[in-house]
């Protein structure tokens, strides 16, 4: 048997994923994507017109892509630092990095909303910091707001943004910025044209990944910011536990979905690129 | 050769025989049970299964002959449990809120109660027993205003309090999505316009349009009970306009800061309904346990630790209610009717 025959039945170790996510995903999301184009007469787009028709339709979009849009970033401004920290750093430190990293994910994100309550409350730290620092006179209201969203957000979503950047960046050869640097390029030049581009898989995987998961998160909004803010998955689930309204819930449903795989395949896209050119 | 049998008189054969006869005994035996016991399936929300437990279940296993399984849950997982299996029913009962009992009426999948099969119905408060017998509630927890004992000194008296700018920002309201969340709409209604409750619940253009002022006091509109109470509790949030007392007053005896009042312009009741299923295993089982649930020996029982008003007429008051406040009766039909719309325009008029 040759060798390239034997890669090709390591194939078959994917069947029992493809068979359970085709059970449990892709049948169920067939039945949902036919129900959002299925009116009395058949064939119809009339759920997606209605929709879109609506300015609070426009809005709850909106919403959805804003709050997906500075999760991302803050995730990105946090955990681009922390991956090169990370990747760089040696022995016992390096674990603890890790673990710190790591270890939140095994915390509900109801214990997690709970915690934020405390800290973010009007005599929690943040506030009772910001009064102490003399940049509030007088301590105001952090939490339900998009502001606590958003950090609320970033918080559970930031181990996906750290560990795809982390992962390029071991593989980065550490004598590449150092040949820059004996060049004479400066600190900022050795990153901007050295080590960003290289990183840059990494940060569109991490992108990928904290975007869609953000665009699409049902629990953290409704415990973060209650029931006066509404994304395109709130409204789905709404639609679909409370109202019953299939019509609707399938249509938010697909929506979201187009949106989250345009950012998915898009971002798939920009790194096949980049790895061409680079 | 070697012998299999031993000294006692025991050999393999004797083993395995006892063996065999065992197995078909453990087998068999349940459905010996079963045939003299038996099983009634109730479904009904998670938090009622420790009372069903501790105050129903003995009193009826034991009265009945019969094993009581209850499926805890919420209403609407309850009424997807029916619509399912609406061929082949394998709820007896169920405990679900009014507008969830609504859907199921509309689609056919309860029997209705008739005084011959559960004489108690007679013995119900009016207001208790709707539509036509289809289902009938058991119990009226309550909702007034939750406030934190720390900050609020004196009691909350009027439903208008939440409007007062000083508690800017530390006003919570139930979402319209959870069912103690029409209260505020029915009442900001009534204070809007100054009509009588029962004519104010039919106008919720004036009611909405009151909600709306209520923005800038309100801290956050809940869908999670818990997380609301524990924001009051921390003193974050003064205010819990339209809580609920069976979880309000059981916080209260756990050693939170917190009362409950019942204001001048009445209190409301959280409808907790039970009914029997349309076709459903042991009908005559059903209909007992409904009796049960309905009769005063039970609802002796199960009031005080669930904060609740009895719906039975014989039944006295628990301590700690409120005695002579006003019970406003919720016409669910027309709640039914309008939900979906109310929900749509609480989204665009109520959002931050």
């Amino acid at each position: 048997m040759s060798a390239a025959a034997a890669r090709d039945r390591t194939g078959w170790l994917a069947v029992p994923a493809v068979a359970y996510l085709g059970l449990a995903y892709a049948i169920p999301l067939a039945f949902l994507l036919a129900r959002s184009v299925t009116g009395p007469d058949g064939f119809t787009l009339a759920l997606f017109a209605k929709f879109f028709a609506d300015p609070f339709s426009w809005r709850v979009i909106g919403n959805t892509l804003r709050i997906g849009l500075l999760t991302t970033l803050l995730c990105l401004a946090i955990g681009y630092p922390v991956a090169l920290a990370m990747a760089r750093s040696k022995g016992i430190v390096q674990v603890i990095l890790l673990t710190a990293i790591i270890l939140p994910l095994s915390i509900g994100v109801v214990v997690k909303a709970f915690a934020w309550q405390i800290v973010l409350r009007r005599d929690g730290v943040v506030s009772q910091a910001l009064v102490a620092s003399g940049i509030w006179s007088e301590p105001q209201r952090l939490l339900f707001t998009e502001g606590g969203l958003v950090v609320g957000a970033a918080n559970v979503f930031l181990p996906f943004m750290i560990l795809p950047i982390y992962s390029v960046v071991k593989l980065i050869d550490p004598r590449l910025t150092e040949a820059g640097a004996t060049l004479g390029a400066s600190p900022f030049y050795r990153f901007r044209k050295i080590l960003l581009p290289l990183t840059l898989p990494g940060i569109i995987s991490g992108v990928a990944f904290v975007f869609s998961m953000s665009v699409s998160m049902f629990v953290i909004p409704s415990l973060l910011i209650g029931d006066r803010f509404q994304m395109l998955a709130t409204l789905t689930g709404r639609a679909f536990l409370l109202m019953r309204d299939e019509a609707l819930g399938s249509t938010t449903a697909v929506v979201l979905l187009i949106l989250a795989l345009s950012i998915v395949v898009g971002s798939t896209w920009i790194a096949k690129r980049l790895g061409k050119s680079a | 050769m070697t012998s299999n049998t031993r000294s006692d008189g025991i050999n393999r054969r004797t083993i395995l025989a006892g063996f065999g006869a065992g197995t078909v005994a453990s087998l068999g035996a349940p459905q010996i049970l079963r045939a003299q016991t038996r099983e009634l399936v109730v479904g009904g929300a998670a938090s009622h299964k420790a009372w069903v437990e501790t105050h129903v279940q003995p009193l009826f296993e034991k009265k009945y002959n019969a094993k009581l399984t209850f499926e805890g849950t919420r209403s609407l997982v309850n009424l997807e449990k029916m619509q399912k299996n609406k061929d082949r029913p394998y709820l007896s009962v169920v405990q679900m809120d009014d507008p969830v009992m609504i859907l199921a009426v509309k689609e056919g999948l309860l029997d209705p109660l008739t005084a011959a099969k559960a004489p108690n119905l007679a013995k119900l408060k009016p207001g208790t027993v709707h539509m036509d017998g289809q289902w009938a509630n058991y119990l009226q927890p309550w909702q007034g205003i939750a406030y934190n004992t720390n900050v609020i000194k004196e009691p909350p008296t009027s439903w208008a309090d939440a409007w007062d700018p000083k508690y800017k920002g530390r006003i919570i309201i139930p979402s319209l999505q959870n069912t103690e969340g029409l209260a505020n709409l029915f009442v900001a209604s009534s204070i809007a316009t100054g009509k009588p409750m029962a004519e104010a619940m039919r106008d919720t253009e004036s009611g909405f349009k009151k909600l709306v002022s209520l923005k800038p006091n309100l801290l956050t509109v809940y869908n999670q009970m818990p997380q609301a109470f524990s924001l009051l509790e921390q003193g974050e949030a003064h205010m819990i306009v339209g809580a609920l007392s069976s979880f309000a007053l059981q916080r209260r005896l756990d050693g939170a800061p917190l009362g409950l009042a019942a204001p001048k312009e009445g209190i409301f009741p959280v409808p907790s309904g039970i009914a029997v299923v349309k076709g459903g295993p042991n009908a005559d089982l059903a209909f007992a346990y409904v009796n049960e649930l309905l009769g005063a020996e039970v609802q002796n029982k199960i009031a005080p630790p669930t904060f609740a008003l009895p719906t039975n007429v014989d039944v006295p008051i628990p301590a700690g209610m409120p005695t002579n406040a006003t019970m406003h009766t919720i016409d669910w039909a027309f709640v039914a009717e309008n939900r979906n719309s109310w929900v749509q325009r609480w989204d665009r008029e109520m959002s931050m």
